[in-house]
């Protein structure tokens, strides 16, 4: 029997009690209560490591930056104990033809019995680039994907890339970047989303430790984010909250207000609208997020955060009318034309009625 | 002057509003005035405070009031949607019409060109007429369906998973915009849609009470529509 | 077939069996090399191609310049943060706006930061696997590591024969299970590997460390920033306020308390950085001495643009801590100036690019540059979506070339230390003396892929002391009643000109990085990027110069030509970032 994630840290001379704290640890990392420390450590102990193939698409390998950022578990320890990552092109050894046949050689071993890894996408547009935009052995990205999604027991898109398309999907998307679950072909395994631009590294690894845990994805929203991660906002947990409240914001950069850590709603702050666990798990290993450090969020973990308008603006930008303009300007635009235009009737009105008069009068 | 106030004197009269139309009408604009203002400063809050944030709750009140008068409005227009089952035929003006009656379309017409000062005299209706109606479903009655809508789904995001407004409207309503910050978006824009509406209800209520055949404003005060001559009526 | 004299002084020859390695892994990104062998297992002909294009010079059109960071950001999560700075840098260049000493200390710290955190990881992490053999580990003595380390390294704590023995175990244990995860399929057998197994052993060890510690290395931005990878910035200056002592200092960003955090933050890299990764550096590069391939361009063409201002808002080369120059046909006797700003000097071409441009062939000043694509393979062999063989007679790579006054020039670690040594940077001539006499081997054996290799080492231990330096500053400067952060000029767009342009420059981790940007009405009018991997992976330009990507390649020995193990040697000596290269 292959060994075990237990086995392997049991022979790097860690005791079963750190051992076991470790497990408590990745349960509050993951929000459970410390009853399910136990379930983790039962299944730390029995299960041989499961194989994951990380794809690659059009990226900025900022969500492995993260990953490897992470505090506990240590990225070491989910490489080396949890998991099998056969494919990687940041990390693995082989390269060129070697790296390609792991990925068929994965699938026969073990197909629909590993997970996909997704960082970035792929491009679609096919008449500039030709569909051409992420060349892997010289074919398209797309058809690795395909070939690996096809075959998963489950599918993780990391980051806000292969979740929602970020950045090489703003507007005008020269590439056709499409999030996975938008890729035609794409086969049925479920999908999972982490998104985050990059995603919080510990959020990363707990999603990891959840599904080899619990042998089963986590509960997810509408929208396929796991909830226990995502089903809160930036603002529901932001530790600013009592300014916002209380009517005390930042007004411009390092003023009195920044640097007693008031509210960064009126600098642009997207955390009301901002679906992550920034302000609750926050990053490396806990020690701050974006407001703490005194910049508003800009919602990187949502859906085309990217063409709503300046960062720094309250209020989303609206393209949509010809001219670039916030919902404030489009709506008091039209109502002077509309109070403009009632003026103009009630004056014609006025003209009208004392002609009427007149008429009656003669 | 004389043969006016003579006429004036004969008018016949038609208890139009009922009581809860008229009770609704005015709970619902203030509704909507506080709506409006605190939505606006939710979106560009009044000038920051100094001080602990345990002295003040300033924001926290201006959204209170809003998310406040928010259930009045929602409760007031499912009242209202109550009283246009069981209350008289003007009750259900605003929400259902024939839209298939050449009539109505024709009113529309003639209701238009008198604003557009085509024609001399516009018709008598004892409820709204067809173009008040056209206005009142489409601008407020849809206006203000997606303000409740969008409202709660918002307010369902606060009050997190598990609670009635996010299993009632957050769930499906935030997904369907794309995310949150769209939702805002639409929000604050059908707030000067509703804006707009309010502008010209209020000033054609006043033009008309001058200008057309029947009383409008005091009409929604006392119930009673009153008519300034003894032409037939149009409408049914 | 055919041999052809390119002007850099190359003669290709592509009559040797072609080898196809894509894609070229442990690297950032996806990218191709093809190579000509000839039967003395020479390689004569390098092809190296860019494939992967994401189009950000064309979605930073009509934006707001002051979110432009953001969005370059995401050019590269690997060296996270330098096109960004690169960015609230063009702006402010081309709006005119100063940032506070205390911004310019921070922004120091937090570049400093990625140097350190890139290099560490870059040979660890993508580099050490060309060196080092996991496999070979498992024979190791854990007491003659132990032994090994002590004298490597004597005041590195983890040195007992136990903890290697852990390693070991967990290490045999691992493969055993067969689950060889990353490792699977490596060249383990492959006769280029020289280290013993207990200097093996030890790398490997470090390989684990290093993993382990590199997450602190970034901790410093963290604070600065709100987050790593991708921390926040600010045109400006920062967005950190700093607040020592008022009633409410403990809500700042900056205060007594996180700052001494960033203190223990800088302290503990630099222990690692010399405990660890230099003397790592020397032990491997005891046994790799002979190897003195993949000089690339670096013993002929350099280019570095200098970076680490001193004090604020001063760009020119007497206030930068890391040197700028150009060095042409290995003159490090004369050194040039570069300006940015100088339509002859910075230049892109593309006739063998997957682009186009309304004249062909002319370059383009980044200021005037265009990035229209135009995928075509047509020449190549196989099909559009399916490509056997690219040819390098036509267009190949997402890839512009960018050129100084027409030549291809080498950047990154390697080239700004030969321009620090030209110019007699003390401290890094005195780290160069140093490296070179320990190893006991000549000036020359720089221009390799070992020299480069050791530049990216000698300059993260530096760049750990002027972490310390720029710390002491930011403290003096607070205490001497400075706590500004951000200069409020010029945020307010009413406040521009119609029309501005601007261009800010970083040394990024693999080299010279620039961002041209105009700035029309307010908005974003054309924004270039020149980016380290775009100069040293770039494909030919018109007249026929190769990159230094190519250039590292050529004349190198393979010792079994299916099992590239040093076109990686030589590729990976360069840190390359793909989706940098062509962003
Ligand atoms: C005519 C009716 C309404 C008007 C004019 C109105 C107006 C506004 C405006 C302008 C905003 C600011 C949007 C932004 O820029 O982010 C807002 C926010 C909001 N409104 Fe309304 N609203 C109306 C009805 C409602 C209703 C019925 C609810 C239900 C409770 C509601 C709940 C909210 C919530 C939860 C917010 C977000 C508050 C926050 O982000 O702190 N609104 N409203
Ligand atoms: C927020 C502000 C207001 C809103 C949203 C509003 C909305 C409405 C609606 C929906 C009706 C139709 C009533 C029904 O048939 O159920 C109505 C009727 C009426 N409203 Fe308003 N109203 C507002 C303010 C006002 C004001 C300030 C006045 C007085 C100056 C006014 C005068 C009237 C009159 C006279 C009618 C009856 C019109 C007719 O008979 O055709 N309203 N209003
Ligand atoms: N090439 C490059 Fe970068 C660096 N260093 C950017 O400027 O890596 Ni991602
Ligand atoms: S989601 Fe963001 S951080 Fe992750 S790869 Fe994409 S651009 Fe980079
Ligand atoms: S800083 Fe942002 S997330 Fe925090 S309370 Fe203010 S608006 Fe909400
Ligand atoms: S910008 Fe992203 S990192 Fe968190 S605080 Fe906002 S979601
Ligand atoms: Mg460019």
């Amino acid at each position: 029997m292959p060994e075990t994630f237990y086995d392997v840290m049991r022979r790097q001379g860690i005791t079963r009690r750190s051992f076991l704290k470790f497990c408590s640890l990745t349960a509050a990392a993951m929000g459970l209560s410390p009853i399910y420390a136990g379930k983790i450590a039962h299944a730390m102990e029995n299960k041989p490591r499961i194989p994951v193939l990380w794809l690659h698409g059009l990226e900025c390998t900022c969500c492995s930056e993260s990953f490897i950022r992470s505090a506990h578990p240590l990225a070491k320890d989910v490489i080396l104990s949890m998991i099998s990552l056969d494919y990687d092109d940041t990390i693995m050894a082989a390269a060129g033809h070697e790296a390609e046949a792991i990925v068929d050689e994965t699938i026969a071993k073990h197909k629909g019995k590993f997970i996909l890894a997704c960082e970035g996408n792929p491009g679609l547009e096919e008449e500039n680039t030709g569909g051409m935009s992420c060349i892997i052995a010289g074919k398209p990205y797309t058809e690795q994907l395909r070939h690996a999604a096809n075959n998963a027991m489950a599918i993780i898109s990391w980051g806000s890339c292969a979740s929602w398309g970020c950045v090489q999907a703003a507007a005008p998307n020269p590439t056709g970047a499409t999030p996975i679950h938008k890729v035609p072909g794409i086969g049925n395994a479920p999908i999972i989303k982490v998104p985050g631009c990059p995603p919080i590294a510990e959020v990363m690894t707990a999603v990891i430790t959840y599904m080899l845990t619990f042998e089963r994805l986590p509960e997810m929203d509408r929208q396929g984010r796991p909830k226990m991660f995502y089903s809160q906002r930036i603002h529901d947990k932001c530790y600013r909250r009592p300014h916002f409240d209380a009517g005390q914001f930042v007004e411009k950069w390092d003023d009195e207000a920044a640097r007693k850590g008031y509210c960064l709603y009126k600098m642009g702050c997207k955390g009301p609208t901002t679906y992550n666990a920034c302000s609750t798990i926050r990053w490396n290993g806990g020690l701050s997020f974006p407001i703490q450090a005194g910049h508003p969020c800009i919602g990187c973990s949502e859906d085309g955060f990217w063409d709503k308008g300046s960062f720094y603006d309250r209020l989303t930008t609206i393209n949509d009318f010809g001219i670039e303009a916030n919902a404030d300007e489009v709506g008091m635009g039209a109502a002077a034309v509309v109070g403009g235009a009632v003026a103009a009737h009630a004056a014609i009105s006025a003209l009208k009625r004392t002609q009427n008069k007149g008429d009656h009068e003669s | 002057m004389t043969t006016l106030s003579t006429k004036a004197h004969s008018e016949p009269a038609v208890y139009v509003y009922e009581a809860p139309v008229r009770l609704w009408h005015w709970i619902n604009a203030a509704a909507i005035t506080v709506l409006a203002i605190t939505g606006y400063f939710i979106g560009s809050p009044l000038p920051s405070l100094s001080g602990e944030a345990s002295d003040y709750y300033l924001m926290g009140y201006i959204r209170f009031a809003h998310f406040a008068a928010g259930y009045v409005l929602a409760f007031g227009l499912l009242g209202r949607a109550y009283w246009a089952i069981v209350g008289n035929s003007h009750a259900r003006e605003i929400f259902l019409h024939n839209i298939l009656k050449p009539s109505y379309w024709g009113g529309l017409w003639h209701e238009l060109k008198w604003y557009l000062f085509l024609t001399k005299e516009p018709r008598k209706y004892s409820g709204h007429n067809p173009l008040a109606i056209f206005m009142m479903h489409w601008m407020y009655v849809w206006g203000t369906v997606f303000m409740i809508f969008t409202g709660f789904a918002m307010y369902g995001e606060g009050t997190g998973e598990g609670s009635w407004a996010h299993s009632l409207f957050t769930v499906w309503l935030i997904p369907l915009f794309g995310q949150s910050q769209d939702v805002h978006t639409w929000h604050h824009l059908v707030m000067w849609w509703i804006i707009i509406f309010v502008i010209i209800h209020v000033y054609v209520a006043i033009r008309e009470d001058i200008m057309s055949r029947q009383s409008i404003v005091s009409s929604m005060i006392s119930g009673w529509r009153t008519f300034k001559d003894e032409g037939k009526i149009d409408n049914d | 077939m055919s041999i052809i004299q390119t002007p850099n002084g190359y003669t290709l020859d592509d009559s040797g069996t072609r080898h196809v390695v894509d894609p070229v892994t442990r690297i950032e990104g996806h990218m191709r090399a093809e190579v000509n062998i000839n039967s003395d297992n020479i390689i004569t002909n390098a092809v190296s191609s860019g494939t992967i294009w994401r189009g950000l010079e064309v979605i930073l059109k009509g934006r707001d310049p002051r979110d432009a960071w953001a969005f370059v950001q995401r050019i590269c999560g690997v060296c996270t943060g330098t096109h960004a700075l690169t960015s609230v840098r063009s702006v402010e260049d081309a709006l005119g706006i100063n940032i506070p000493e205390n911004a310019n200390s921070i922004r120091n710290i937090m570049q400093l930061s990625l140097q350190i955190h890139d290099h560490l990881v870059h040979f660890y992490h993508l580099h050490a696997l060309d060196w080092v053999n996991p496999v070979n580990a498992l024979k190791a003595d854990p007491k003659a590591t132990s032994a090994l380390q002590q004298q490597a390294s004597p005041h590195h704590p983890k040195s007992s024969p136990g903890y290697f023995r852990d390693v070991q175990n967990r290490l045999k244990k691992f493969v055993e299970s067969g689950q060889l995860g990353p490792f699977k399929n490596g060249y383990w057998t492959n006769p280029a590997y020289l280290l013993p197994p207990e200097a093996d052993l030890m790398a490997v060890t470090h390989y684990l460390e290093a993993l382990d510690f590199q997450k602190e290395i970034m901790k410093t931005r963290t604070i600065f920033g709100g987050k790593d990878t991708h921390p926040n910035w600010t045109v400006g200056g920062v967005p950190c306020a700093i607040n020592m002592d008022s009633d409410m200092s403990a809500g700042a960003p900056l205060n007594m308390a996180t700052l001494n955090f960033v203190h223990q933050i800088i302290k503990d890299t630099k222990t690692f950085v010399d405990n660890v990764y230099i003397p790592d550096i020397l032990a491997i590069g005891q046994f790799y001495k002979g190897w003195l391939y993949g000089g690339g361009l670096s013993g002929q063409n350099v280019l570095a643009y200098g970076d680490i201002p001193d004090r604020a808002n001063d760009y020119s080369a007497a206030n930068l801590m890391m040197p700028r120059g150009a060095i042409l046909n290995g003159k490090l006797d004369e050194i040039h100036e570069v300006d940015h700003r100088d339509p002859e000097q910075i230049q892109e071409f593309v006739p063998h690019s997957w682009y186009k441009y309304p004249d062909g062939v002319k370059g383009l000043h980044p200021w005037d540059g265009i990035t229209d694509p135009d995928f075509d393979v047509s020449t190549a062999k196989g099909t559009r979506q399916n490509i056997e063989q690219l040819d390098e007679s036509a267009s190949y790579s997402w890839i512009k070339a960018p050129r100084w006054r027409g030549h291809a020039m080498e950047v990154g670690p390697l080239a700004r230390y030969i321009v620090g040594y030209a110019q007699g940077h003390e401290y890094w001539t005195e780290q160069i003396n140093r490296t070179l006499k320990t190893l006991d081997v000549p000036v020359n054996a720089l221009f390799s892929t070992l020299g480069r290799t050791a530049a990216r080492a000698l300059e993260a231990q530096w760049a750990a002391d002027m972490q310390l330096y720029f710390f002491d500053k930011l403290m003096t400067n607070i205490k001497n009643g400075d706590s500004t952060t951000h200069s409020g000029e010029m945020w307010d767009p009413a406040d521009w000109p119609a029309e501005a342009k601007g261009v800010g420059f970083t040394e990024a981790p693999r080299g010279a990085l620039a961002h041209w940007i105009r700035i029309k009405d307010t908005k974003i009018d054309n924004y270039q990027c020149v980016v380290p991997t775009t100069w040293n992976g770039s494909p030919r330009d018109e007249a026929g110069n190769i990159g230094a990507f190519e250039a590292s390649m050529m004349n190198t020995k393979v010792e079994v030509p299916h099992e590239p193990v040093e076109i990686l040697r030589n590729i990976h000596s360069f840190d390359p970032c793909l989706a940098c290269s062509t962003h």
